[in-house]
């Protein structure tokens, strides 16, 4: 029985031991949505000829997969190139020695801003926080204007954001954090929680449930809100915090890093630089309305400009920061 | 001498193997806990509020398996024991939502509820995490309640009924018989419950197991998320060890009824039985299965097409790697099963048991850090990363499947081959393999069904460039048109379904051949 089966061990590792790597590839790990970074990784295989194998995760499933898989991979990186919604995570894996610095042209061409002072990170197209709402529930007229006002009484059990411990609702409080400091963001999220805030398991969801009609209007990211409308001609979306004074909404860069390490640099670079041009910013700017942080890039009609929304005044560096420092306490206010 | 040498050479190789692949992952992350933490902080997760929501965990799982053993024996006994028509269709049918992941029909039955009623208020709770686990688990109770309840002898309920009215009969004397598949039923959807992470999250439900994965995904706190762990892992391991020291020798799952005579019973009112079964069967499966086509054709235009460019190539791979998946499981469960069953050696059965209760994360998690490296990339950046995966997490299923299938293969036919002086080898190949073939094709089918399932580990090991069913329909769902995700998720359950068909048919066939073998 013993030695039977063992032939049949041995039959089955030499058969699929033997699929072997090319050398002319790219690996890259992104949390991205697929529906969005696959198309682009297609088409630079298409024009480059390098093979792109690439590992998959979203913020739907806590992008625990690529994540964690970066850093337990850290003494043996797998990963070429790391593609992140935002730059929250890269600012996690650099603070682990995960990534390195990367200068090309083109991360020359991205605004200081959007890049880390090192360029251990560099972004590229944007997305925004939004308001979302279903016009049969609610008008755009009788929305807050600011993110302050959704603790107003008139709009107790009629909000819904995603769960602060993930995704770019972590990185939005903990800007929100930064910018109104530890008491004032305490005082507003305890006041979201008394109006009956109602917490989604992620953006996804959030648009999810206002498109359905379960709940009037919710806090996610332009992607989310341009999907949306795509499905259904009752959703709108509006930038909050837009007045002259207010304090704006959060910008949030896709972020790029190269990995440290990695075993295929040259097509690293490559990929990078591909990332960082204008016309991935166009496809991206199509696809789900992100928008350029190169000027000049065309984008369609549909998709608002940089230059067009009052964007709050975040040091990412700092906000990362804040968002370790206060997680427990997001961890806490969750099961309050 | 030297051959029993060899035999034991070869029974320890086998051993080390499935002890370096399987379990020393598991143990080198444990040491590294010990390890790596300051020892004052070591054992600090053990705290008043872990304890509460071990409790509250424990509390909803419970419940969760013990519905699910109840709708399981329920329709086991509605099935198994009395002649009804369709019955087979209904067998059928009923185990499908054990092929879907919970998540999905998560989304779906949330859906389905806000179509009829117009609020989820109600299902966004622990009612909601009870409600799925129960009708996503109960076909697997079924699975096992009704094998038992087919090998009851009828003597023992023939004996009842010269005394006893037949609902006494049911209550002491049918359902005591099968009280070890009644535990394990109870056990099983307790540890799959448990273990789920994506319901209880989907439902806002805090759970231990969200804990974990918040300790992992939002903190990146590997020595608090693998010391909680160890605590869920000890849990599991004491009900699984509790299950062995008692139930050891009942039957877990057995495809065969030779050489019993179950005693089945006509029924004149088939109506109300049909009923109860179609009430059961709309619930849990056509409701949400509706409610994926509503929604897939609910968007402004038809994404089958789009969906199966999407899904098509991770299909393909997917079978691919499920059925070599799950010939590596059969194997090695037939393997576990031998040794305990024949050999009464139980060690390479309590490895995968181990295997099997640990959490998909903290599995994930084990196998990066020991596979990583340059001499073992072979495995960690091919396939067969996959393939070891399934056979942690499913094989201590297979062997006791086989288990029970060697059972009842009895001894005397091999010591009567033997001393006829027939060799171990044809022993093997001409009389236990023949009588073994229907649990060993019923193993393979369940495991190449779970294999093409699994998520939880397959998403944090799959090489870069692989492309899975589950991976991939979760990751696109984040921000697809629902319509396209829909589509997608009816996609991966015709493929299930279609594969159910072939092997049903080819099932058929095998059990015909080998009935009288």
């Amino acid at each position: 029985m013993n030695k039977y089966f063992s032939g049949l061990i041995a039959v089955l590792f030499l058969i699929l031991g033997g699929c072997q790597n090319n050398s002319n590839e790219v690996v890259v790990y992104t949390t991205v949505d697929q529906i969005f970074s696959e198309p682009i990784l297609k088409d630079f295989e298409r024009e480059t000829g390098i093979r792109v194998r690439a590992v998959y995760d979203t913020e739907e499933t806590k992008s625990t997969g690529v994540m964690n898989r970066l850093i337990a991979e850290k003494n043996m990186p797998q990963s070429d190139v790391f593609w992140s919604g935002d730059p929250v995570r890269n600012g996690v894996l650099q603070s682990k020695g995960i990534t390195e610095s990367f200068q090309s042209e083109q991360t020359g061409m991205i605004p200081a801003h959007f890049k880390e002072a090192n360029d251990n990170w560099i972004g590229f197209s944007a997305r925004a926080r939004v308001l979302i709402y279903n016009k049969n529930l609610i008008s755009a007229a009788s929305l807050p204007t600011s993110i302050l006002d959704i603790v107003q009484p008139q709009y107790k059990d009629k909000f819904t954001l995603a769960n602060p411990l993930f995704g770019t609702t972590t990185f939005h409080m903990a800007a929100v954090f930064s910018l109104w400091g530890d008491q004032g963001a305490m005082q507003w999220m305890d006041g979201l929680k008394e109006n009956g805030v109602i917490i989604a398991s992620s953006n996804g969801d959030v648009k999810k449930r206002v498109m359905n009609g379960e709940v009037p209007f919710g806090l996610t990211d332009t992607d989310d809100a341009f999907e949306a409308m795509k499905e259904s001609s009752d959703v709108g979306f509006i930038f909050p915090d837009q007045q002259t004074d207010g304090t704006g909404t959060l910008i949030m860069p896709n972020a790029i890093s190269l990995i440290k390490g990695a075993p295929n640099a040259e097509n690293a670079g490559k990929l990078i630089n591909y990332l960082l041009s204008s016309e991935t910013e166009t496809k991206l700017a199509m696809s789900c309305a992100q928008m350029p942080l190169i000027s000049g890039t065309k984008t369609p009609e549909n998709v608002p400009s940089l230059d067009d929304i009052v964007a709050m005044k975040v040091d990412y560096k700092k906000t990362s920061e804040k968002l370790e420092e206060i997680q427990p306490w997001l961890k806490q206010w969750l099961q309050k | 001498m030297a051959a029993k040498i060899g035999k034991y050479i070869s029974q320890f190789t086998l051993v080390l193997l499935l002890f370096v692949l399987v379990i020393l992952p598991l143990l080198l992350l444990i040491i590294q806990w010990l390890t790596g933490a300051d020892k004052a902080v070591l054992l600090s997760f053990i705290s008043r509020e872990t304890l509460l929501l071990v409790s509250k965990s424990l509390l909803l799982s419970s419940v969760a398996a013990f519905l699910a053993t109840v709708i399981g024996t329920v329709c086991a006994l509605l099935l198994y024991k009395f002649r009804l028509l369709f019955s087979g269709f209904f067998k059928a049918a009923l185990l499908l939502p054990l092929f879907v992941s919970p998540y999905i029909f998560a989304v779906a039955w949330k859906d389905g509820f806000y179509w009829v009623f117009g609020n989820t208020a109600a299902f966004y709770s622990v009612a909601g995490v009870i409600l799925v686990h129960t009708l996503v688990f109960f076909p697997l109770t079924m699975l096992i309640t009704g094998s038992a309840l087919s090998r009851v002898h009828a003597g023992y309920e023939e004996a009842g009924f010269m005394i006893v009215s037949f609902r006494k009969m049911l209550f002491k004397i049918l359902l005591p018989l099968i009280r070890p598949a009644l535990t394990i039923s109870f056990l099983l959807v307790l540890i799959f419950s448990l273990s789920d992470f994506s319901v209880p999250a989907f439902f806002g439900v805090n759970t231990f197991t969200i804990e974990v994965f918040t300790q992992f995904s939002a903190f990146y706190n590997y020595q608090l998320a693998i010391g909680q762990s160890v605590l869920l892992l000890v849990l599991c391991l004491f009900l699984m060890l509790a299950e062995i020291r008692y139930l050891s020798d009942a039957p877990f799952f057995s495809v065969d009824i030779r050489g019993s005579v179950s005693k089945r019973y006509d029924v004149e009112k088939q109506l109300i039985f049909h009923a109860v079964l179609s009430v059961i069967l709309f619930i849990a499966l056509l409701l949400p299965v509706f409610m994926l086509v509503i929604q897939s054709l609910s968007g402004r235009m038809l994404f089958f097409e789009q969906a199966w460019e999407l899904i098509g190539p991770a299909a393909f791979q997917s079978v691919k790697v499920a059925f070599t998946g799950a010939l590596l499981v059969t194997a090695t469960g037939l393997w576990a099963a031998w040794m305990q069953e024949r050999r009464q050696f139980r060690l390479p059965g309590l490895l995968l048991l181990f295997s099997f209760i640990v959490p998909s994360t903290v599995l994930g998690i084990a196998f990066i850090r020991h596979f990583n490296t340059p001499s073992l990339n072979f495995i960690y950046g091919s396939v067969l990363i996959l393939l070891i995966t399934y056979l942690a997490r499913f094989g201590f299923i297979a062997s006791r499947i086989i288990g029970n299938g060697i059972k009842q293969v009895p001894a005397s036919f091999e010591d009567a081959a033997r001393i006829m002086g027939i060799s171990p080898a044809t022993r093997f190949y001409r009389i236990t393999l023949p009588l073994l073939f229907p649990a060993l094709f019923t193993t393979f089918v369940l495991s190449f069904v779970l294999c093409l399932g699994e998520l939880g580990t397959a998403i944090m090991v799959y090489p870069p460039g692989t492309e899975l069913m589950p991976v991939k329909i979760f990751t696109i769902s984040a921000n697809a048109p629902q319509a396209l995700t829909s589509s997608m998720t009816l996609i991966n359950f015709a493929v299930v379904l279609v594969f159910i068909l072939v092997f049903l048919f080819i099932g058929k066939i095998i059990f015909k051949k080998f009935q009288y073998v």
